[in-house]
């Protein structure tokens, strides 16, 4: 009965956009079974538990809240509410320096680079999977094929000695109460957090995960980088939701991209 | 104040459903104001990341006979909107029509392609919404 509520009650909500769709109506190619108007999934019932009692994270996870893919969906791409990024004013110059071109060439999508972290959940559209046991958890994204692996028992990061810059930098990850805290250092300079902030060498990133019904995940993080941010920074928490699907290969195997944009970057110049 | 509470959670409904953010903004290399819909005959299909392909001899926006280069989403998203492998490699050899947006950098035809019409006649959404059909062109 909930669940027929709660599904009444989101076509409701979504009647304005049938106005939308008379609009589409004087367009061409608009009827495409692939047009789709989203609709969350109920919470499930409580999330699952691994044997040494915590929360397990495992499961195919879509980004947004019906379950599927969203690329189709025919509602605009939005933010959740967050604080402005806390940039020292020079690189509050630099980031406001980069056109929609710039943004582009410099995006490891674009690239076909490594995304690295946080980027594995802020610059993926794509769908994860999780797999957690004790101790360890396995990331998978299918955009681009990339993984990483996280211990979870909370052991201390590398010494000084042993770290080098990496894409998903240096991870180690601990349980506070229901949400995994993933503490990441020594990340390369390569990547950003997300569409153009770039970081130093000395950023921290703080990621948190939790699942706090059986159909939702949900991931925040904070990011400390004091040679670029006059304080730390946290985001809104984004909401995941749980699939029943296979992860697919996605290699990057033709990338024409980088040559067409760059070749725009120099007619924008003219 | 009910209808107050009612906006609330129907915002929030909507809030909560809207999609990720896109894998990079198509509107940044096409022209959304260079659209049309182009016939002719399909030649190949690259089936490929981190974008798929489609190759089609016919007449461009200008009338002229050209070899048209159509630039789709990723195979990831083509696949699970319904724009198979096989669905798309069914049409090559005959007649389909795609609404394209032509490139920005004066590359000659090429496009960004949001749907194409099969030569069995469905309809397939393909790509990125450059032209704002949905409202929901990305520009960052």
């Amino acid at each position: 009965m909930k669940i027929y509520l709660g599904v009444m009650l989101a076509a409701v909500c979504l009647l304005p956009l049938t106005t939308a769709g008379q609009e589409q109506e004087k367009k061409p190619f608009v009827q495409a079974r692939g047009s789709v108007v989203p609709v969350p999934l109920p919470p499930g019932g409580p999330p699952p538990k691994m044997s040494d009692g915590h929360v397990d994270l495992s499961g195919v996870w879509f980004p947004g809240p019906t379950g599927k893919a969203n690329a189709w969906s025919i509602l605009p791409e939005q933010r959740p509410k967050e604080d402005p990024i806390p940039f020292q004013p020079w690189a509050e110059t630099k980031y406001k320096s980069f056109s929609r071109v710039d943004l582009e060439l410099g995006s490891a999508n674009v690239n076909c680079t490594p995304v690295g972290v946080p980027g594995m959940f802020t610059d993926n559209a794509y769908v994860h999977q999780i797999d957690t046991k004790p101790g360890q958890l396995i990331h998978l994204i299918e955009n681009n094929n990339r993984w990483r692996v996280v211990h979870t028992d909370g052991r201390p990061h590398k010494s000084k000695d042993d770290l080098e810059p990496l894409f998903n930098g240096d991870e180690t990850a601990h349980w506070d109460g229901d949400t995994l805290v993933i503490d990441s250092i020594s990340i390369d300079e390569r990547t950003w957090i997300r569409d153009g902030w770039f970081h130093s060498d000395q950023l921290h990133v703080i990621e948190r995960l939790r699942r706090p019904s059986l159909n939702y995940l949900e991931y925040q993080f904070t990011i400390e980088d004091p040679k670029v941010l006059t304080k730390p920074w946290t985001s809104a928490w984004i909401t995941l939701s749980l699939g029943h699907e296979d992860l697919t290969e996605n290699f990057c195997t033709r990338n024409e991209n980088v040559e067409q944009l760059k070749k725009l970057a120099a007619q924008d110049k003219k | 104040m009910k209808a107050a509470a009612g906006i609330t959670f129907c915002l929030l409904v909507l809030f909560a459903s809207s999609p990720t953010f896109a894998h990079h903004a198509f509107a940044v290399e096409f022209d959304s104001s260079k659209c049309s819909d182009l016939t002719g005959t399909l030649t190949k299909v690259a089936y490929e990341n981190p974008h798929a392909y489609l190759f089609v001899d016919g007449k461009n926006a200008a009338g002229e006979k050209v070899e048209m280069t159509f630039q789709l989403s990723s195979t990831s998203n083509l696949k699970r909107g319904g724009a198979t492998y096989a669905a798309l490699n069914g049409s090559v050899n005959k007649e389909v029509t795609v609404r394209g947006c032509l490139s920005r950098n004066g590359t000659d035809n090429r496009y960004a392609a949001s749907f194409v019409k099969l030569a069995d006649g469905t309809i397939q959404r393909v790509g990125q919404d450059v032209e704002g059909i949905f409202g929901t062109k990305i520009w960052r």
